[in-house]
């Protein structure tokens, strides 16, 4: 390059002067580095190298552990190093998923696991389908000119500030025997409900509480998407007579797919990955009846006396297969229905 | 075939007018241009006759009916917008029935009139393309087949060439013209474009900050301008305005400022000593070959296109003076030049900015 705009060293003399001396001096301490590693590299590899912080990052915290957890649920034992533990083949595997029917988790050998993928299924059809649901109805009401709009976009993303466990403890609070809901219930004539003695009921809480801490942040995506559509769509429809019902489903809902199947698919993996509340709010009880595959995951790995990793990785394994396998699906529904 | 009549239409947002009462009547069959700069109500003057907003007070009267309370589907117009608002998801087919098929139109009838729509406008081969791989041009002929197709008592077009560059533009100036004159019926056209609205109009609306300015035919305009907007508005370049002072002599009276004397006969509703304005356009402005004239100018800049020469010419203390020349003048920066103004085309204009004369002479 020799255009006024630059010099040897590759830095616009433009740039470096509206940015003063210490930016200056900041360019001449990196033009030495990586002039020499382009030497090397030539110019075709430099992307490679601006891509390293993060491919780095990536791989010791994705994909290495991605790998060591593989080879962890190959093995067997107790040991926590790799290199002490006892290669088992897929026998971690054969133990999950070893059931006289499938249908039925209690005939599985390892029912515990079986019995935290059927709730995880249960939550995730419920939680997502009311979760997407009621955001996009959320965001659909705030996309509307209604008075004090900004004061309730806060109010509904406020929950998504909030950290996991001061989410569950605040719910808590409230439907703990004495908590504030029964009180009100009391205060009404009704009986107290122990909301997390029944089985029913806790998974109902889970469920909600989920939605309440997350809906949020789905709002605020599907809202996003609202404002992208150009309203003179919405003019020109008008002029085409179009029923409001028409609208919705032939114009707003096409071009809010693209959001919607992120929404979608990140309420998925989340609920698929639900923990954290849960386990604060319910404890996975009672009994097994809230004990998600993530608290399996956890419960195997880590609490119990015997701290069985082999199984615990098996099940990391099964579970990133599930969300694969929906994630990929998703995309081809998508792909199919943009090609057709 | 549909007259539109505006009856005293006012137009507030909150506390601010935006529309200052205006009447009009859009004669059928009319090709009625509004024109005006940014902000002039021209485009919001458009979205109420559609119906797309409301009317303050005053009266939208279709065909004789008022339909101040008919909803935009209901008053059977058809509006084509700048932006296009194709719909990016539906292909070019399906833009144009989905109107159709709101109404319920039998299948074979959308077919027809979709098909039909497409041959005249010449894009039967992109009707299963979708919007985004179409270029502006064939957008813009989809927006107006989608108008088209619902056989509306008038077309509503706003901007629609403004995103376009300039060639096509000029190339679908002409495809309209010659659509209008195909189909006939009344067209009511927004743009801030000038060339537009004189190539265009059977009629234009002048407006400004909400009132119509001058409403007549495109010559009507360029030739007899009410006051000075419209004078400076209509035209490109536009009209040469320089202020004067009048003065009364034997002769009739001399129009005099710094660096310049124009002396005219008598004319009726000038006072002496009053300040009025002098209105000439570019080509009525010649170069003396003997060096008296009407003003000394220095060229600040030539442009030659070939057939044409534009000159822009400096004098002191008055505005930069435009001549506009047929073929090839041998000008070059830094000359000067003595300008003579034709006075049979002269305009004058009081101190009001209203018309005084549109031919000093003649």
């Amino acid at each position: 390059m020799s255009d006024s705009s630059t010099n040897g060293d590759g830095f616009g003399d433009r740039a470096k002067a509206a940015a003063g001396w210490p930016v200056m001096v900041s360019f001449q301490a990196l033009n030495y580095p990586l002039s020499a590693i382009q030497r090397i590299v030539g110019i075709q590899g430099m992307p490679w190298i601006f891509l390293l912080p993060n491919l780095a990052f990536f791989g010791i915290f994705v994909v290495i552990p991605l790998f060591i957890n593989f080879a962890f649920s190959l093995t067997g034992g107790t040991e926590l190093f790799l290199g002490n533990r006892v290669y088992t083949g897929t026998e971690q595997y054969g133990f999950l998923l070893e059931c006289e029917t499938f249908g039925d988790p209690i005939t599985c050998r390892e029912d515990r696991f079986w019995k935290g993928l059927y709730n995880t299924a249960i939550f995730i059809i419920f939680q997502v389908t009311f979760l997407v649901l009621f955001s996009l109805i959320t965001a659909l009401i705030l996309n509307q000119k209604i008075r004090a709009r900004g004061f309730f976009r806060a109010v509904f993303f406020f929950p998504v500030l909030l950290s996991p466990v001061v989410v569950a403890l605040i719910w808590k609070w409230i439907l703990l025997r004495d908590g504030i809901l029964n009180a009100f219930l009391v205060s009404v004539g009704m009986d107290k409900i122990l909301f997390f003695v029944s089985p029913e009921w806790s998974m109902f809480w889970a469920v909600f509480v989920s939605i309440w801490a997350h809906m949020g942040f789905y709002t605020l995506i599907l809202l996003a998407g609202l404002q992208a559509i150009q309203p003179d769509l919405y003019e020109a429809a008008e002029m085409d007579g179009t029923s409001k019902e028409r609208v919705f489903w032939r114009i707003t809902m096409p071009l809010l797919w693209p959001n919607l199947l992120v929404v979608l698919v990140l309420a998925l993996i989340k609920g698929v990955q639900i923990f954290d509340e849960v386990f604060v709010l319910t404890g996975g009880g009672p009994g097994t009846a809230t004990q998600f595959i993530v608290q399996y995951i956890y419960n195997t790995g880590f609490t119990e006396q015997v701290q069985n990793f082999g199984l615990a990785s098996a099940a990391s394994v099964v579970l990133g297969v599930v969300l694969f396998v929906l994630t990929i699906t998703q995309l081809a529904v998508t792909r199919a229905r943009d090609n057709g | 075939m549909t007259e539109i009549k505006l009856k005293q239409v006012r137009k507030s947002f909150g506390d601010v007018e935006i529309i200052h009462g205006i009447d009009l009547t859009v004669e059928s069959g009319e090709f009625c241009v509004f024109v005006g700069p940014s902000g002039c109500g021209k485009s919001t003057l458009l979205r109420i006759i559609a119906g797309l907003d409301n009317v303050t007070s005053g009266a939208i009267e279709i065909d004789g009916e008022t339909v101040n309370n008919v909803s935009a589907s209901a008053r059977g117009l058809a509006m084509v917008f700048q932006s296009y608002a194709l719909y990016p998801h539906m292909n070019v087919y399906k833009n144009m029935a989905f109107g159709l098929e709101n109404s319920k139109m039998p299948k074979p009838e959308i077919d027809r009139r979709v098909r039909e729509a497409a041959d005249m406008l010449k894009i039967t081969d992109y009707l299963h393309r979708k919007p985004k791989a179409l270029s502006g041009g064939q957008r813009q002929r989809v927006a107006i087949g989608r108008a088209i197709v619902r056989e509306p008592k008038a077309f509503l077009l706003d901007e629609p060439l403004s995103n376009l560059d300039a060639e096509l533009r000029v190339t679908m100036r002409k495809e309209l013209a010659a659509l209008h004159a195909n189909i006939g019926d009344t067209m009511i056209y927004v743009t801030h474009d000038q060339t537009e609205a004189m190539t265009l109009a059977d009629k234009i609306v002048v407006l400004q900050d909400g009132l119509i300015e001058q409403v007549g035919p495109p010559l009507d305009l360029y030739n007899n301008p009410q006051n000075v907007f419209v004078a400076g508005f209509i035209g490109s370049p536009r009209m040469n305005l320089i202020e004067a002072t009048a003065g009364q002599n034997a002769e009739g009276w001399s129009l005099n400022d710094t660096n310049l004397s124009v002396s005219i006969p008598g004319v009726d509703g000038l006072t002496d000593g009053a300040r009025c304005t002098l209105g000439i356009r570019p080509e009525h402005v010649s170069i003396s070959t003997d060096g008296a004239g009407h003003t000394t100018a220095r060229v600040a800049f030539a442009e030659q296109l070939g057939g044409e020469t534009y000159l822009y010419c400096d004098v002191e203390g008055l505005p930069q003076i435009t001549v506009h020349q047929p073929g090839q003048l041998p000008v070059v920066k830094g000359e000067t030049l003595a300008l003579n103004f034709e006075l049979e085309n002269m305009h004058l204009f009081d101190a009001n900015d209203q018309v005084i004369v549109n031919k000093v002479k003649g």
